[in-house]
């Protein structure tokens, strides 16, 4: 137990940094005072909860998963069947058992209870899969996400298929946000120096070594899965506030290369990573859009012809990958310059 | 090619100026929310340029309330979450109505921010129940027509007008747009005595194929009077090349979603082919002054006019503003009531009627297009007998 | 009968079009361990090269207009020249890069080409009339089946008995088959890397061009997502085939196509729209029955 607290004291800066950074964002977006840069932090604030949550999985048992963003489908509806006022859910989803019809829950009981409900099914997808590797694993958690999304688009009583379910009240303040990117942070950096969290990175690093010393691989992925399930749920449903309107469709393959190109590009094997592939991308992308409207310099407007927003973020993405294959960060954290001492489990790999 | 770049830079740097942030009340400001780059850019631009046609017109003939209409926008896109950001932005810039993208789906997250702000919404050409106030909020409306009248029109005009009794119902389960036609056809089929659906299939947009959807037309005892064709592009041309390859030479009653003659080449020699328009973009619409718009429109932007979702922008900015003199104010409360007041008001393309329950059209005067030997001309006009009720709309 | 026998043909034909987008997906497999997310991409790239750059509703068309025996060439070599410039431009530099970062690139450079052709030809999709006489049906035992599906099938056979001999008998083809097997050793033996990865993917890039051709045929439009689909069931296909086994992603994208087309058939209304979902449900268990692959190559079982 000393041991697990020395860890946590060592590697504690890491999500420390991580927060301070997020806040300091926060801040930036009251201090402007525009609502459509609100908007903008608001939306970096769910992908850093959205491709943290890959990382617990991803990162850490490398596995590429292209099916977590089903778990944020089955979050964001939940949501919104939580928290939609109970006439207009009869109108647009009359197939709703009686009890969830007539719940309206506040948004924050709502996004827990949906991070749950979509912790449940990554545990049962989560046992059906982890037993397959490598790629083949990731075709399944493909076919897992496209049949989600098939069945949601089209179950019309209960989804009301890919009508836009309206009514979801929207959250425009940026606290509840922030609080939810902090904690999944926090959630990650324990999962990750937990014994089950070095147990999943022996295995993803040696396989064979990490089953010949006793680890149970496919017990340890199931806890990651299920843990990201969750995690991706409550992104979900904080992404359902955050817009007022969900259909199946913004939960695919869009979502799902966006969010693991951050992951990518900031560095698979790191929670600093993960965070700042999305605000360094994030930001990439706003200054592109930037661009596109129009620069005033002088007398003069500068921008870049429309739709080359996209194409130049693609070419950076390249670009970045060629120069730092493993990533922005590699497999190392964020930590403070003084403390250079050996972190089990969080060196350079 | 110019004229599009002078605007554009004029529009950006509007913008820009308009954004510094502080709303004006002594301007009048429209604000378009609406897809300049993304896959609606192609059906939200020529709308909008329809939209800034009247704008025009309207400014060359004094303004509105003796001032000049000025336009802000703001880029959705084609990205939900954008779309809300581009919405906060035009309500930012001072705008006093929030016009947004032809897609129920994709233009919500912007009506929803203007309506949270207390300004008039108007969605471009959705034609989905939810575009108004179903689905945004009591201060939303649109400006097309809904999906469920282009469905009802085809029925019972093909009923009256070419005796056909037995009809075929194939529907593309893509979008809302496609089941909102289907659904007008099937408040409609009830209605008609002794029409009866032989059967009927679904089929996915973007498959391929729809073999077997079409074998199953073959194994029908009889070749049905009419097939009810609900979907839109794209997936539209690739199904219907394969219903006429088939052999299969009924009927086809269609959406207005595929409207226009730029498709026609991958299906020579199309016949017994029907869609519904507002407004005929091919030169023959009985009304000449549409005629006169076309050319307007092509002066504007170097084309003609290439489907009929041209003419709602047009209808949008010329009912807005009418409300907008009758009230003396563009003040929310006032402007909304004024519209509401509107039954058959006349318009280009049509009379329009807004009421305090539905803030969209569901009866509407459509042109009836045939497309004989690839040649599409106007052949007839239909309103349907009775207003679809807004309980059958929301279903 | 005549039911059974077009229901037969509608499932070669489907699975023919997967069959041979597993396989363009299945030889660039073999020698990089690259799963190409721009495949896709190729495959519209293709068939938009037939237009002219235009954003207008109407396709300007100019290439697609030549006759067919000298169209097909050059849509394959437009396919296969995109390819061949994407591995000098892009994966050239991934060789030794871990997979993840090898797909994130292949998905970043699709994105790059889907955001060009939006850029010059707008997103509205053009219609072409691309060898109309193809959708004229004929009579097969009593089944009208449109030609062009015969020609699919057909086709489709055709490249696999070129491809398997190509890859049986000429020493280019032994090369890329000791490069799947086993790339370091093969470079040890005197086989040129460069070589033989560039000519996979040229193989690829035109197998790209032929589904790009065989869709617009079929479907008369020229749409930015038309690959999209496809190459899904295709990636699908090669995995559940055994990566790195040819013969394994064809088979495989036949199944997927049968299997599509027999749910359409089989299923009743109001499950026929859930159709896409019991196919990926059949993924997921071939997966965990058989997670290699149906037919899995010498060399890719893991020794431990």
């Amino acid at each position: 137990m000393a041991k697990r607290a020395s860890i946590a004291r060592r590697t504690i800066a890491t999500p420390v940094i991580l927060c301070v950074i997020l806040l300091g964002l926060a801040l930036l977006a009251l201090w402007t005072g525009s609502k459509p840069f609100n908007q903008t932090i608001i939306e970096i604030f769910l992908r850093v909860i959205l491709v943290v949550g890959l990382y617990i999985f991803v990162g850490n048992s490398g596995v590429i998963s292209f099916g977590h963003i089903g778990f944020t489908c089955l979050g964001a509806y939940a949501a919104a069947w939580l928290t939609i006022p109970p006439m207009m859910k009869g109108i647009s989803m009359p197939g709703l058992p009686d009890w969830l019809m007539q719940t309206q829950l506040p948004y924050w009981a709502a996004a827990g209870l949906a991070a749950l409900f979509a912790a449940v099914f990554a545990a049962i997808f989560g046992r059906i899969l982890m037993r397959l590797s490598g790629i083949a694993a990731s075709i399944a958690t493909f076919a897992m996400l496209a049949m989600i999304i098939t069945i949601y688009s089209n179950w019309e009583s209960v989804t009301a298929a890919t009508s836009s379910v309206i009514g979801i009240p929207i959250v425009r303040t940026i606290w509840p946000y922030l609080i939810g990117a902090v904690l999944t942070v926090f959630v990650a950096w324990g999962h990750a120096i937990s014994r089950s969290g070095l147990a999943l990175r022996a295995a993803r690093d040696e396989p064979t070594a990490a089953a010949a010393s006793g680890v149970d691989i496919a017990c340890e992925r199931l806890i990651a899965f299920t843990l990201s399930g969750g995690v991706m749920g409550l992104g979900g449903a904080l992404f359902a506030h955050s817009i007022g309107v969900v259909t199946p469709d913004t939960f695919y393959l869009g979502l799902t290369f966006t969010t693991l190109s951050m992951l990518v590009v900031g560095g698979m094997g790191s929670l600093s990573g993960a965070v700042l592939g999305v605000v360094i991308l994030s930001s990439l992308i706003q200054v592109l859009r930037w661009l596109e409207k129009g620069v005033q310099i002088g007398d003069s407007t500068l921008a870049i012809p429309n739709g080359l927003q996209e194409i130049a973020l693609g070419v950076v993405m390249i670009l970045i990958l060629v120069f730092r294959p493993a990533g922005i960060m590699g497999n190392s954290e964020l930590h403070w310059p003084l403390a250079r001492a050996e972190e089990p489990g969080h060196g350079d790999t | 090619m110019t004229r599009r770049g002078i605007w554009t830079i004029a529009l950006s740097t509007t913008a820009l100026c308009a954004s510094a942030g502080w709303a004006q009340d002594d301007k009048i400001i429209v604000g378009f929310a609406t897809a300049e780059s993304g896959f609606m850019q192609a059906y939200d631009k020529p709308a909008q340029d329809a939209a800034m046609i009247r704008i025009g017109e309207i400014n060359a003939a004094g303004g509105l309330l003796g001032q000049q209409i000025e336009v802000v926008t703001a880029d959705t896109k084609t990205d939900r979450a954008e779309g809300a950001k581009a919405g906060l932005t035009v309500v930012d810039a001072g705008a006093d109505l929030v016009v947004v993208s032809c897609d129920y789906d994709f233009g919500s997250p912007a009506a929803l921010a203007a309506e949270s702000s207390g300004k008039v919404s108007f969605f471009l050409c959705a034609e989905s129940i939810k575009a108004g106030i179903q689905g945004v909020g009591p201060n939303s409306f649109s400006a097309s027509v809904l999906a469920a009248v282009q469905g009802a029109t085809m029925a019972e005009w093909a009923y009256n007008k070419k005796g056909a009794r037995n009809f075929y119902r194939l529907l593309d389960t893509w979008t809302e747009y496609n089941k909102g036609i289907c659904d007008g056809f099937d408040y409609m089929l009830p209605k008609l005595a002794d029409a009866k659906l032989v059967g009927e299939d679904t089929f996915k947009n973007e498959d391929a194929s729809i073999a077997a959807q079409i074998t199953r037309i073959k194994s029908l005892p009889a070749e049905p009077d009419a097939i009810m064709l609900c979907t839109m592009m794209p997936g539209a041309v690739s199904a219907i090349k394969q219903i006429r390859a088939a052999g299969i030479n009924a009927m086809i009653l269609n959406g207005s979603g595929v409207d226009g003659s730029y498709w026609l080449s991958a299906v020579p020699d199309l016949s017994n082919f029907y869609v519904p328009v507002q407004g005929s973009i091919y030169g023959d619409d009985p009304n000449p002054d549409v005629t006169a718009f076309n050319g307007k429109y092509k002066e504007a932007t170097g084309g003609d006019p290439s489907t009929q979702y041209v003419y709602p922008g047009y209808v949008m900015i010329d009912v807005w503003a009418k409300a907008v003199e009758r009230a003396g104010t563009t003040e929310t409360a006032a402007v909304v009531a004024e519209l509401e007041k509107m039954k058959d008001e006349p318009t280009l393309f049509g009379p329009r009627t807004f009421t305090n329950e539905i803030h969209h059209q569901n009866r509407a005067r459509y042109l009836i297009v045939e497309t004989n030997a690839g040649k599409p001309a106007v052949v007839d006009e239909w309103t349907i007998s009775e207003p679809i009720p807004v309980a059958d709309l929301m279903k | 009968m005549a039911g059974l026998l077009q229901t037969l043909f509608d499932a070669l034909s489907l699975g023919s079009l997967y069959a041979l987008g597993a396989l363009g997906i299945a030889l660039i497999f073999g020698v990089m361990r690259l799963v190409n997310f721009a495949h896709g991409d190729v495959i519209s790239f293709s068939v938009f090269a037939l237009l002219w750059p235009s954003i207008d509703a109407v396709a300007v068309v100019f290439a697609g207009n030549l006759p067919w025996f000298l169209l097909v060439p050059f849509t394959l070599t437009m396919g296969a020249g995109l390819a061949v410039a994407s591995e000098l431009l892009v994966f050239r530099r991934f060789r030794r890069a871990n997979p993840a970062t090898m797909m994130i690139a292949s998905f970043a450079l699709g994105f790059v080409i889907r955001y060009f052709l939006l850029m010059l030809f707008s997103s509205r999709p053009k219609s072409i009339s691309l060898l109309p006489a193809l959708s004229q049906p004929v009579e097969v035992f009593g089944a009208r089946i449109p030609l062009l599906q015969v020609i699919i099938i057909g086709a489709t056979l055709l490249i696999l008995v070129g491809l398997t001999s190509f890859l049986k008998r000429t020493r280019y083809g032994l090369e890329m088959r000791a490069a799947a097997e086993n790339f370091t050793m093969a470079r040890m033996l005197g086989v040129r890397a460069n070589r033989v990865i560039m000519g996979a993917f040229a193989l690829s890039g035109a197998l790209a061009a032929a589904i790009g051709l065989i869709l617009a045929a079929q479907t008369g439009t020229a749409d930015i997502q038309m690959g999209g689909a496809v190459m899904l069931m295709a990636f699908i296909a090669t995995v559940i085939g055994g990566l790195g086994s040819l013969p394994g992603a064809v088979l495989a994208g036949f199944l997927l196509g049968a299997a599509s087309v027999v749910m359409q058939v089989v299923l009743p209304a109001e499950a026929r729209v859930f159709r896409d979902a019991f196919v990926y449900g059949a993924v997921i268990v071939v997966l965990i029955w058989r997670p290699q692959g149906l037919l899995s190559a010498r060399g890719t079982k893991e020794r431990v």
